[in-house]
């Protein structure tokens, strides 16, 4: 009994990213995900537990044949993509693209399998890391309003914070400001303490660029952490 | 109001300028007036794979400073890349006109059907006390003889270089301290003739870790006029990195040079002189593996504590945030990137970059060019990125990559001068001090060309027009200049260590032979040392090991040659 709570223990706090992962812990998140591959939660820890000890590549693969023994576990496929994107801020610049490419075709097959709000959380605010070069906003757009909707539907839930903070970033990459500042506004409502929010509608012009800009930086580590998601169940 | 009084009055503002070190860097360009404005070709290709190797191949306009006559002006070499065209030796004849006298000289070809000048290198092999110069190419180099009578003779057949190499980059220095230059080449491509292909996998089998590209070759000069590969002896056969520049210095103060590779899609290296003919790799201890685009590097102590630091250019535009790095030379081994935290990261897609006391404030500044390809309103990224994101694709094959046309990509990209602030930051001053163009920079050659103590630099661009751009800061700092003549040490003093105490400040400098890309500079060392009228110390450590100090005045430039002290100039030409 001791010892279960002590299992407990470490993987709440590996939920929290404050935990010192082991190989050991990887073998055993390989495990429970080969039962269930559609257990977000393992796959989010697993993925944290990798961050830690720096074993992307082993990670990959692993997600790669997992996806292939269960091709319908969308949120399988949606880790996989994280997977991608907890290894860009230790690859090269070039590397980064093609990581953050291949995010984005798992993160779609995701969505065509089950079109959660999370998997289009992500995916639209994956593409709001592109440089406007590439013109992927519009898409991040679409993606986030259609997480919006969806979540304008359910019941208010903590995380939903990050679909008004993605989409005004949206608007202000597509050059929309007015737009995005009401989407901020919005947020900033319903989550008056949300310091994110209030960074964005204290900034305007070149200030507000740079900190976007900052945030937004494929080089600093994203966090794929998605703990949120049963903290509020 | 006295007349004295009025021309104190008049001077004061100035003076106080220069002793604040606030004067106000600022160049004029001239090089259409001073009759070196060049416009440099790069090599068209024949066939389907044409395009992509054009683009691949757009570097080669390069400039080296030097004065190959011997009449204290420095001089111009300016490559040009295509078929059949010619290379400029430009001469200085003084008040800031020169004449073009390559063909004249013997030292204009070289672009032959199966090889492209890419650089050029002024060193005195033989320490005859004239210049010779070697003509780097995508192919074998020429060594061209100073017959000193205005010409010069192509000897390259007798010298041992023969070996066919994609070389970009070229310093000279005494590796072994024997007395005589040696070259290292830095080589971009593999050992293929892309003039020639015979295989289309010549391009890089990675775009942030490639380990297929040309390395360095190191040639030892035998003394007898030739040179001998000594590569693999000396323990740099197994890098086989992109090289695009190599700096070199004496990083440990030790005495023996080393030297830190500048490598596109990949990891950069800085290698130690082990003092035996060897070197070793430091690169994991001393700097960590990076993944970045090395492009250029610079040497100098930026901050004056007295240990050499080095300037690297790499990518940083909206698609890529790279980043350079001004590695702080921490004294033990170890160095630390200070470029964000000093101001000097961001220059788009950087090439050359120099350092130099633009303003003789006893600080070190730093002017950097940018720009790859300035063309159409296509750009072309995104069709670059369809590539790059194909599953599987083999980034090797030269089939893969997609022609660029008239596409623009990383063009039009205004240039940077960073001002030393002298607190571990610099303020960017590029448009106040008139050198901002937009042009698709290349090298830099620095070099104080009309002798007034101010620095000036040529700059060279891509299938565009050069630009020499001449020093006019007002109210700068007094300075100093050197010319050293090694006797028992190589003749150019490559190598030598200047230490030099004013104004309770001490600067040093090396002399070196053709750091930064595509551009050599100067080898008279130049000092800025702000308000102070005389300089407290100067002493120099020979390559040959001796210590040797001398007396010297500001505000003039003075020929030092080893064991003998100040020694008489040589006189520009009336």
């Amino acid at each position: 009994m001791r010892q279960a709570t002590l299992l407990v223990c470490a993987w709440a706090l590996a939920g929290a990213g404050a935990w010192g992962a082991t190989l050991a812990d990887l073998d055993r998140y390989e495990a429970l995900l080969a039962k269930n591959a559609d257990d977000i939660r393992a796959g989010s820890e697993y993925r944290q537990a990798v961050i830690q000890l720096k074993q992307y590549d082993r990670c990959i693969k692993f997600f790669e044949e997992l996806v292939a023994k269960s091709p319908q576990a969308a949120n399988a496929y949606l880790n996989f993509g994280f997977a991608y994107v907890d290894k860009i801020p230790d690859a090269g610049a070039i590397t980064q693209v093609i990581l953050a490419n291949t995010a984005l075709s798992h993160f779609s097959k995701s969505i065509e399998l089950k079109p959660s709000w999370i998997a289009l959380y992500t995916r639209g605010n994956s593409y709001l890391y592109w440089p406007k070069i590439f013109g992927k906003a519009p898409l991040g757009v679409k993606d986030l309003e259609e997480a919006m909707k969806m979540q304008k539907q359910d019941k208010l839930r903590p995380y939903h914070v990050r679909a008004y903070i993605s989409l005004g970033d949206g608007y202000w990459k597509m050059d929309d400001v007015e737009k995005a500042r009401a989407v901020w506004q919005e947020g900033a409502k319903l989550f008056p303490n949300e310091p994110r929010l209030k960074e964005r509608l204290s900034r305007s012009g070149d200030e507000l660029a740079k900190y976007i800009d900052e945030t937004l930086d494929p080089n600093k580590r994203v966090d794929t952490n998605l703990h949120e998601l049963w903290e509020d169940q | 109001m006295s007349r004295r009084a009025l021309w104190s009055a008049a001077a004061l503002p100035a003076l106080l300028l220069a002793w604040n070190g606030v004067a106000k860097i600022q160049f004029e360009e001239i090089a259409g007036p001073a009759g070196v404005q060049m416009t440099h070709t790069t090599r068209h290709f024949k066939g389907k794979s044409a395009d992509v190797l054009r683009m691949f191949t757009s570097g080669g306009a390069a400039v080296a400073v030097g004065d190959f006559n011997n009449d204290g002006l420095d001089d111009l070499f300016v490559t040009d890349s295509d078929e059949g065209k010619l290379s400029k030796l430009y001469r200085n004849e003084g008040n800031w006109k020169f004449t073009e006298v390559g063909e004249a000289a013997g030292v204009a070809g070289g672009n032959d059907p199966l090889s492209i000048v890419a650089d050029g290198l002024w060193f005195d092999y033989d320490n005859d006390g004239w210049q010779d110069l070697l003509v780097v190419r995508f192919g074998t180099p020429i060594l061209y003889h100073n017959e000193r009578n205005g010409k010069f003779k192509n000897v390259t057949a007798g010298s041992g270089f023969t070996t066919f190499g994609n070389s970009i980059a070229a310093v000279a220095f005494d590796y072994d301290r024997d007395g005589d230059l040696d070259v290292m080449l830095g080589h971009y491509f593999k050992a293929e003739n892309l003039l020639d292909l015979k295989t289309p996998h010549v391009l890089p089998n990675d775009l942030d870790n490639a380990v297929n590209g040309g390395g360095v070759a190191l040639w030892r000069n035998e003394g007898n006029g030739r040179f001998t590969d000594v590569t693999k002896e000396a323990g740099l056969a197994h890098h086989t990195g992109w090289t695009l520049d190599i700096g070199h210095g004496d990083f440990d103060n030790d005495g023996w040079q080393d030297f830190y590779l500048a490598n596109d899609y990949g990891t950069d290296r800085i290698f130690f002189n082990n003092k035996n003919g060897t070197f070793r790799d430091a690169t994991e201890k001393s700097l960590g593996f990076d993944t970045k685009k090395g492009m250029n590097v610079d040497v100098a102590d930026y901050d004056n504590d007295g240990f050499l630091d080095i300037y690297v250019t790499n990518i940083t535009d909206e698609y890529m945030k790279e980043c350079n790095m001004l590695w702080h030379n921490n004294g033990d081994g170890t160095f630390t990137d200070l470029s964000k935290e000093t101001g000097t990261c961001p220059t788009l897609w950087g090439w050359a970059a120099k350092f130099g006391d633009f303003d003789n404030d006893g600080w070190q500044d730093i002017f950097v060019v940018n720009g790859l390809r300035s063309a159409g309103k296509d750009n072309y990224i995104p069709v670059l990125v369809t590539m790059i994101t194909t599953p599987g694709i083999d980034f090797t094959d030269v089939n893969n990559w997609p022609n660029i046309g008239n596409m623009t990509w990383s063009g039009y990209q205004r240039k940077k001068m960073f001002r030393n602030l002298g607190n571990q930051a610099f303020k960017e001053i590029s448009a106040e001090a008139g050198v901002d163009n937009d042009l698709d920079g290349r090298g830099i050659g620095m070099g104080d060309f009309d002798n007034d103590g101010l620095l000036d630099f040529y700059q060279t661009n891509a299938d565009q027009k050069s630009l020499l751009y001449r020093g006019r800061t007002q109210g700068a700092g007094n300075w100093v200049q050197m010319k050293l003549i090694g006797a028992k040490s190589n003749r150019d003093a490559i190598g030598a260590r200047v230490t030099l105490t004013a104004g309770g400040l001490t600067q040093i400098r090396e002399v070196n032979g053709g750091n930064g890309y595509a551009g050599q500079s100067s080898l008279r060392l130049h000092f800025g040392v702000g308000r102070a009228a005389k300089l407290d110390a100067v002493e120099i450590q020979w390559p040959s090991g001796l210590t040797e100090k001398v007396n010297l005045t500001v505000n003039k430039i003075h020929y030092v040659q080893e064991g003998k002290g100040v020694v008489p100039a040589w006189g520009p030409k009336k």
